[in-house]
């Protein structure tokens, strides 16, 4: 299961069409994708910055402070370009900014790190 | 229950203080958006399977662009404001409010939101430029619609307030914490990423909300309630009542 951190709908519709096949969660802030992450353990996490509430770091921070979501590979897509060492330092598995991203970089993402793809 | 009202009379030199660097950077910041979607969306066409899907994307992009454009528009328009180009004329604001909700309501469906109307005005003129008007109600709507919840629906009121006509936007989302406000008032924030808390806009919309009210004389503010904020635009009655 790929959980998506992302607020604006415009870009659920299109991960939506983009990963057709694969279950997908979404959540629209960061307070309910760690919440979910109580429930689900996300074989991926897409992680926007900018959010509703606590941003894309904070829900960073929550995550690597619990042994077990720790481990669970996060990419970061979003229209705040991140300098390496940040993402270096929070461990994630790749980032991506909006404005240069292409499809095949979420299909890739999602064939690596999820191989559950219901369809 | 309003926990606490901030109003604001802006003075013509709203943006003082704002550099043109902190500016561009927000406007860059503002047009970035809409426009990485497009491209995302151009791009998925390659994986669309059925017209009907393709159909689907197409109508995306072009709500997607037309958000955009009336974002440059305005910025154009706040560019001529010192040419004293925008006449002031009696307005009906139900009308402006009608008109801006008929535009709105696909992007609310589709972002799956709902906004409601909410008349009360007794006094139906006021003194505005209609056009700019138009503006300063879609960008509160849209800003209702960015930070509103999908279990409450937004709400556009007009209600009569002495000798004033408020327009009146209120959205269920998060509150505007009280830097992030100051911020708007005084211009720009410098980095957008610094109002995170009401993210998808670098208070752009609000800015040229608040520029297009100072031009009309009208007092632009919001009331932040627990469960929300309202940004409201007070306009002086029209005269022209009197000779209905």
């Amino acid at each position: 299961m790929i959980l998506i951190v992302e607020d604006d709908r415009g870009w659920e519709a299109y991960y939506r069409r983009i990963l057709k096949g694969y279950e997908l969660v979404f959540c629209h802030d960061g307070v309910a994708a760690i919440n979910e992450m109580d429930e689900v353990r996300p074989s991926l996490v897409i992680l926007d910055i900018l959010l509703i509430g606590p941003t894309g770091f904070a829900v960073l921070n929550e995550m690597r402070s619990y042994p077990e979501l720790a481990e669970v590979p996060v990419a970061i897509i979003s229209s705040v370009k991140l300098k390496e060492k940040m993402a270096e330092k929070y461990g994630v598995v790749a980032t991506f900014d909006k404005g240069e991203l292409a499809p095949s970089d979420i299909l890739a993402l999602a064939k690596e790190y999820d191989d559950k793809k219901s369809a | 229950m309003e926990s606490e009202v901030y109003s604001a009379s802006f003075d013509a030199s709203l943006s003082d203080g704002l550099t043109a660097d902190s500016s561009t950077i927000v406007v860059a910041h503002e047009l970035k958006a809409p426009l990485s979607l497009m491209r995302q969306l151009a791009l998925s066409l390659d994986y669309e399977e059925d017209i009907v899907g393709a159909r689907e994307v197409g109508r995306q992009i072009v709500a997607t662009s037309d958000r955009a454009l009336r974002q440059v528009q305005d910025l154009t328009r706040i560019a001529r404001l010192d040419d004293a180009l925008f006449e002031m004329e009696p307005v009906n604001p139900r009308i402006v409010c009608d008109e801006v909700v008929a535009e709105l309501w696909k992007l609310f469906r589709f972002n799956k939101r709902e906004l409601q109307l909410d008349y009360r005005n007794k006094r139906h003129l006021a003194v505005a430029n209609r056009q700019l008007l138009y503006s300063v109600v879609y960008n509160f709507c849209l800003n209702a619609m960015n930070y509103g919840g999908e279990e409450l629906p937004s709400r556009v009121s007009i209600y009569d307030r002495q000798n004033k006509i408020r327009i009146d936007v209120r959205d269920f989302g998060p509150t505007v914490p009280t830097k992030v406000w100051r911020e708007i008032k005084d211009g720009f924030v410098k980095k957008p990423v610094e109002i995170a808390m009401r993210p998808g806009s670098s208070g752009l919309g609000l800015y040229i909300a608040a520029k297009f009210a100072n031009y009309m004389n009208s007092d632009f503010g919001l009331v932040r309630h627990r469960d929300g904020t309202s940004f409201y635009i007070d306009l002086p009655v029209s005269r022209q009542l009197s000779f209905v």
